[in-house]
């Protein structure tokens, strides 16, 4: 289908709004065009239109779930009535090993179990008393409180409740006030859980670390995603100083500020920490992507360049080298099934722009990308940011302003080696998503329940990855689906063992035999042959 | 029963909001969407739950309230989104939920939906509110409330149809379409609300794919639903506030009949008898064969069931139906659990015939780790509920039987079919599976190691030894009435041989030998051993069941060692089978153990009130231990250490043993739990928690009482550790005969001669009590201690308070009792036109005069007003047994 045509089929799809809908949705929809000299614009980060049943969460979701959800180590609290605690309890996937006795907390849910009387009455004391429980019963250094919808309504004071708490019992205690109307999706909460690990976390402990020290930032561990990227940083011989927040622990946290670079995996979620501790303690950060074979490699091209050391360049060729002869001929065999197929991805704030790489690796084509939760600086790159109107619902959250801290403020590179590196390495930067896509294919942010069934319809890809509320719109559309949120219970899919894994996972799935039974085949042919005998 | 939940932290939420439960109710009905009001994030972790359950697109729209719609109110977002909504999906019907955020900022849904509907000119599109805040309850009441709802707004047509109104629980797609089977096959026409059984488990098509699922209950049909001959709901647990059945019999007039999911072959026969008599149809040949079938499977797999300890966790309903099945199937539910807040279980099971002896433990309102707790403590061996339980399989290793919502860590949880008599079968078959898979994972293993590798080694050797000795201590377990409650027809004897003490504790009065107490440390002589086995013959002559003598007192058995040895060497002279029994204070326990194991001891009764020093030295003024005069927390200490080894000792031996531990309100009560867990681990077989009995001239003369309430919640608390004994009587050192009766007086030089204790009069319907109390709240006062009792009238219409009447004291220590007996008549004359008499305790012999003269003796412990419920109970009874002998 040439881009004229898929253009005009998207605008007929959208045309089926109403007015005001139509007006808002056209906005948050592009066909790639290379032919442009000026580069395209898309509307994102604004409001949900309600009605239209999109995939998005809620603040709550973004910090408990997402961003403070992986720590292990730490009570997470939900303050409020059961749902929100119950719903985010182990469902996101991110995986958690506990080493010797340490304290792991990551199957377990805690909630005040807000009812009536406490949301008439104020649910500050049995937050108090649950805090206290939580305490005696789990003995945890850490304790984050995480506000639902009533408890800003209901007006309890969590952040002095913590601050008492803290004093009380010696440990850290943390509250965030997440509560799940605001902001306009989850990126909220990311922002709100940044804001609260910076304030109260980093920068809290005196970890000694070591010249080629590392934190990984935004890599939930999703599947053992951060377990592959640990296992071949550690072969190159760096130290992982935190994880934030995969299999992480707020111990480890306390030290971040220690280590040399921070790579950031996952830029939406976490991109605040990066650039608060850019200017706070000095530490670069650099744009990874470990999804992908290829992408793999030049991120740990990437990291290499950054300390510039003969060495490590020569470990990291090496590692690149030992990996690809063990994966080679694997991933060969899967790229041969996989050749020509077609995919379309929506999925969260990075993760539909990273997997594009891996299915490209594997030689399927790119049809349609979007984000839910994205903004513009995701699609378009980090350039756009000073462009980014604020509106009502961005200047909810807040926006914290730090300063260089006069203790551990360090810089690694000299002012010329920063300048050039600048130029080879996406240093303190991200290009967005935009610019790498083809020419015609569909950018489509905040994708609804209804878009999906009528792009899918006008695509007909092969492949959709997306998640488990979607997942079966495509099944139910006979195309094969991968979830990319929770990876369908399989994983690790990151580095270079993990993109074997997704490729055997998606070859598997479009060539199961079950498809071929789809048409029954009373309906292709005559079952029977042959005369009646007489 | 107290769980997790009133306290203040949920860990690992058994329950759900109620918003789900409304959108599980909406998408049983035809056409439908439902939209949420609120943040979007509810509608998000709903449909991504619901998705991964029923494995198909679940669409639930949203307001996606906003920080302005949250200080300006939802009302436009609403009317946006529900106009986006129609525009999209052209629904019929439009559910609109509330969720928590827009119940606390109050939004009014009902006047927003319908003047939307006005402005818009709706037509042919049903808009039904229901007010469903996350904190109001569960997923379970919020399904049904939604129902009513529907009913509500819908089912107006009263026109007579002869239909039957068919409401389902909660239940699987596949257990939906498997009860419209059976419907079908019975002949009936029913209207069944809601059906998921396509809608949330469509079948594929390669074309005709529609945004909104084919299958629902039609709109048309609920119309009808108000002129139905008879509404079946299946909803034992359900409140009536929100039970649609309820509403359509009280609006509409027609019939309810209630009944349980029809999960096991009782609550199967219900709903078919149910629906056949309404319909007057005959059941079928096919269902009767399925019925057959069920029998003969659970006959077949009797055996494996009955190793099953079942812990059942889920919605109010389900867990009721399943516990029911496991019931008829002799697996024994240990723990029956609901996070949702609901007292109906509980009645509705032990009103049930097959309810077993041995009470169930019942949760509602509770979280998975208190589930954990109770499944370990309660030594279960399979779990039945949803997928979520799998943390405690994941923890403990107890399997998991999957059924109800959510199942989202297997396929097919939308599919399972567990109703009918079919489905109940499969469901049995499954438990009996797993609890078969579970246990011969390791079956050679297991019996290599019991039957032959035992064999060739010492040390396994060694173990066998012990375990033979346990058993045969066990069988005079099962003789010895303190020990165990069936052995209450069997008589024991305490020799009052031991009159020294080795420790002062702060509750104990020996001072005086009053024939009319009755309490531990009191006797009316000390007899040597001699003595004492002389007086064994005398005894064994009268009483055929003596199965037991014990060494209580009146001091400790031990402290007065020598003649405890002498007394049992003698006595087992002349008797080789009878069971020896110590009680003891244990500090010189480890001292004598081996001694007290070679005269065949084969019982001991260590009383510990703490394991604590600090709380200890609160209990013990002194302890005299090896010639020396210890006090303070050294004192507790010393005790509690020989104590523990002593009992360790003594358990590792085989010995049988006891624990005792007063309660002492405000010292040791709440530390109890701690002593239980302790001596549990040191091998002791259960525990007897007793209450303080405030002996005057003892320390604690003035300590609070406990009732038997108290008392028994702790016991019941305690009873998940370590067995309990609720059958103790606080006996004399120097008791005879069977528990309760004592009839120690027959054979003293002075005393009353054996008279029997029937009841000897008909009360009637109106009762009086004299009631022995010092404040006039609580039963607190010895009989003999009384200076005024309070006088009660009790009657159908109530119990009132009539006077206090005053006597004169009787009871003043030994010295006074020569002329007790006027004192004594003269308290019975003022009490003499009572029915009964309720005291703390009483005197064998006023006691035994007060029921000759037709008045009952109720001694108890606690508030008035139970007591004399209590009281009248008791008369009550009294009174029937009366008349069904006449």
């Amino acid at each position: 289908m040439s881009r004229t045509n898929i253009k005009q089929r998207v605008d007929k799809t959208l045309e089926q709004y109403p007015a005001a809908v139509y007006k808002n949705r056209k906005e948050h929809v592009l066909v790639k065009n290379n032919t442009f000299q000026e580069p395209q614009t898309i509307t994102a980060n604004t409001r949900t239109i309600p009605g239209i049943i999109t995939n998005r969460g809620c603040c709550y979701a973004g910090c408990k779930g997402v961003v403070l959800g992986p720590l292990r180590d730490a009570v997470i609290l939900t303050h409020g009535p059961i749902g929100c605690g119950f719903y985010t309890w182990g469902t996101r996937r991110n995986k958690g090993k506990t080493r010797g006795d340490e304290l792991n907390l990551l199957n377990y849910c805690f909630s005040t179990d807000l009812q009536e009387g406490d949301i008439v009455f104020g649910g500050e004391k049995k937050l108090r008393q649950a805090i206290k429980e939580a305490v005696e019963i789990f003995k945890p250094k850490t304790v984050f409180i995480c506000a639902t919808c009533p408890v800003g309504l209901i007006g309890d004071d969590i952040h002095a409740i913590a601050a008492q708490a803290e004093k009380e019992y010696g440990i850290k205690v943390v509250a965030f006030s997440c509560e799940g109307y605001k902001g306009v999706s989850q990126s909220g909460g990311h922002h709100i859980a940044n804001n609260g690990l910076i304030k109260h976390i980093i920068g809290t402990g005196d970890k000694v670390v070591g010249k080629y020290s590392l934190n990984i930032l935004g890599e939930y561990n999703i599947g053992g995603d951060g377990w592959e990227l640990e296992r071949i940083l550690k072969k190159i011989g760096y130290e992982i100083v935190s994880m934030m927040t995969g299999d992480g622990m707020a111990e480890d946290l306390k030290s971040a500020h220690k280590a040399t670079l921070n790579l950031i995996q996952c830029h939406r979620s976490i991109n605040y920490i990066g650039e608060m501790m850019y200017t706070k303690y000095g530490q670069d950060w650099l744009k990874v992507n470990f999804i992908g074979v290829q992408s793999t490699i030049k991120s740990l091209r990437n990291i290499a360049k950054y300390f510039d050391d003969p060495d490590l360049t020569a470990r990291t060729e090496q590692v690149i080298a030992d990996e690809l002869s063990e994966i080679g001929p694997v991933m060969e065999h899967y790229r041969n099934i996989l050749k020509g197929k077609t995919a379309a991805l929506f999925v969260g704030g990075s993760r539909a722009h990273h997997y594009q790489h891996l299915l490209k690796d594997l030689g399927v084509e790119i049809l349609l990308a979007g984000y839910e939760f994205a903004h513009r600086d995701d699609y378009e790159g980090r350039e756009v940011i000073p462009s980014i109107k604020a509106d009502a619902d961005s200047k909810n959250i807040e926006s914290l302003e730090v300063s260089a801290d006069p203790e551990h403020y360090r810089v690694f590179l000299s002012k010329e080696r920063y300048e050039k590196l600048k130029n080879e390495i996406p240093l303190n930067y991200y290009a967005g998503m935009i610019k790498e896509m083809d020419d015609g294919s569909i950018v489509v942010d905040d994708l609804n329940h209804f878009e999906t069934e009528e792009f899918l319809k006008i695509l007909k890809p092969d492949i959709f990855c997306s998640g488990i509320k979607d997942k079966y719109i495509a099944h139910k559309a006979g195309i094969f689906s991968k979830q990319l949120h929770s990876y369908d219970y399989s994983g690790p899919y990151a580095g270079f063992k993990g993109a074997v894994n997704f490729a055997r996972d998606i070859a598997m799935g479009v060539t199961t035999p079950a498809w071929k039974f789809v048409t029954p085949p009373w309906k292709k042919e005559p079952m029977l042959e042959g005369s009646l005998v007489g | 029963m107290k769980s997790r939940n009133f306290v203040n932290l949920n860990v690992n939420p058994c329950k759900m909001c109620m918003p789900l439960g409304a959108v599980t109710a909406f998408k049983g009905i035809e056409s439908s969407m439902v939209i949420l009001h609120g943040s979007q994030g509810c509608s998000t972790y709903i449909r991504r739950h619901m998705a991964g359950h029923y494995n198909e697109p679940i669409d639930i729209a949203s307001s996606s309230l906003n920080e302005e719609g949250t200080v300006y109110g939802g009302e436009k977002n609403l009317k946006k989104g529900l106009k986006n909504l129609i525009q999209a999906y052209r629904p019929k019907v439009i559910g609109v939920a509330t969720t928590c955020l827009a119940e606390t900022i109050g939004e009014d849904i009902r006047r927003i939906t319908e003047e939307f509907a006005v402005q818009e000119k709706l037509e042919g599109i049903e808009i039904i509110p229901v007010s469903t805040p996350g904190y109001g309850a569960t997923q379970f009441e919020g399904y049904y409330t939604a129902l009513t709802e529907i009913v509500k707004k819908v089912a107006v047509d009263t026109e007579q149809n002869g239909k039957i109104n068919i409401i389902t629980g909660n239940i699987s797609p596949g257990d939906v379409r498997n009860i419209k089977r059976m419907l079908n096959l019975l002949g009936v026409e029913y209207i069944l609300l809601p059906d998921v059984s396509i809608t949330l488990d469509a079948v594929y098509k390669s074309r005709g794919y529609t945004k909104i699922p084919e299958g629902g209950t039609r709109v048309e049909d609920i119309r009808k639903m108000a002129g139905a001959a008879a509404t079946v709901e299946m909803g034992m647990t359900v409140m009536e506030n929100m039970s649609p059945g309820k509403y359509l019999q009280d609006e509409y007039q027609v019939p309810l009949y209630r009944c349980p999911l029809p999960i096991g072959v009782k609550n199967t026969d219900t709903f078919i008898r149910l629906i056949s008599d309404i319909s007057g149809k005959p059941v079928p040949p096919q269902i009767q064969e399925e019925r057959g079938r069920l029998l003969d499977g659970m006959i077949d797999s009797h055996k494996y069931n009955g190793e099953g300890r079942a812990v059942i966790y889920g919605e109010p309903e389900l867990v009721y139906a399943v516990a029911g099945l496991c019931l008829e199937n002799g697996i024994k539910p240990v723990l029956i659990s609901s996070g949702s807040r609901n007292d109906s279980i509980q009645k509705l099971l032990e009103s049930g015939p097959e309810y077993p002896e041995e009470k169930i433990l019942i949760i509602d309102d509770t979280d998975f780790e208190t589930i954990q707790e109770y499944a370990v403590k309660l030594k279960s061996n399979i779990l039945i509920g949803n997928s979520d339980g799998k943390i405690i399989t994941e923890k403990e290793g107890i399997p998991l039987v999957r059924i109800g919502f959510p199942i989202h860590d297997r396929v097919g949880g939308q599919r399972l079919v567990y109703t009918g008599y079919d489905g109940s079968l499969k469901l049995l078959d499954d438990i009996t599976n797993t609890l078969l898979e579970n246990k011969y994972e390791k079956y050679r293993q297991s019996m290599f190691e019991r039957y032959y590798a035992g064999g060739r080694d010492n040390t396994v050797n060694q173990t066998e030894l012990k375990s033979s000795l346990n058993q045969s201590t066990a069988e005079k377990t099962e003789n010895h009435p303190c020990f165990s409650s069936c052995a209450a027809e069997n008589a024991r004897m305490h020799i009052p041989v031991a009159p020294a003490c080795n420790i002062s504790c702060n509750y104990c009065s020996r001072k005086y030998d009053c024939l009319n107490e009755s309490r531990p440390g009191v006797t009316s002589q000390v007899l040597t051993p001699e003595e004492a086995a002389i007086k064994f013959v005398e005894v064994r002559k009268k009483l055929d069941n003596l199965k037991v003598v014990g060494i209580a007192g009146p001091g400790d058995a031990l402290a007065n060692f020598e003649n405890t040895a002498r007394s049992i060497q003698l006595i087992k002279e002349v008797d080789g089978e009878i069971i020896f029994c110590l009680s003891t204070n244990g500090l010189m326990l480890p001292y004598y153990a081996d001694e007290i194991l070679n005269l065949g001891v084969t019982h001991i009764t260590v009383t510990i009130n703490a394991v604590d020093p600090g709380i200890g030295e609160k209990i013990y003024r002194e302890v005299n231990y090896m010639g020396r005069k210890i006090t303070g927390v050294d004192a507790a200490k010393i005790l509690i250490k020989n104590q523990l080894d002593g009992l360790k000792y003594m358990a590792s031996k085989g010995v049988a043993c006891k624990v005792n531990i007063v309660m002492i309100k405000g010292i040791n009560d709440s530390h109890i739990g701690e002593v239980v867990k302790k001596v549990k681990e040191c091998g002791a077989v259960m525990t007897n928690i007793m209450p303080l009995i405030p002996a005057p001239g003892s320390v604690f003369e003035n300590m609070p009482l406990t009732n038997s309430k108290e008392l028994n919640e702790l016991r019941k608390k305690c009873e998940i550790d370590i067995k309990q004994m609720y059958h103790c009587k606080q006996c004399r050192a120097d008791a005879i005969g069977v528990l309760g009766e004592d009839i120690s007086a027959e054979f003293r030089t002075k005393g009353c001669g054996g008279c029997s204790m029937e009841v000897e009069n008909n009360p009637g319907g109106t009762y009086t009590f004299a009631v022995a109390s010092k404040t006039g709240m609580m039963i607190d006062e010895h009989f003999g201690h009384v200076e005024e009792f309070y006088i009660y009238k009790s009657s159908a219409s109530g119990t009132r308070f009539l006077e206090k009447r005053s006597v004169a004291q009787y009871c003043g220590g030994e010295e006074e009792c020569d002329d007790g007996e006027t004192k004594l008549q003269r308290i019975i004359d003022t009490i003499g036109d009572c029915d009964a008499v309720l005291v703390l305790r009483i005197g064998y012999r006023p006691s035994k005069i007060l029921q000759d003269k037709g008045i009952r003796v109720i001694q108890t412990c606690g508030e008035i007003e139970d007591g004399i419920k209590y009281a009248v109970k008791q008369l009550y009874i009294a009174k029937n047994r009366l008349g069904s002998a006449v």
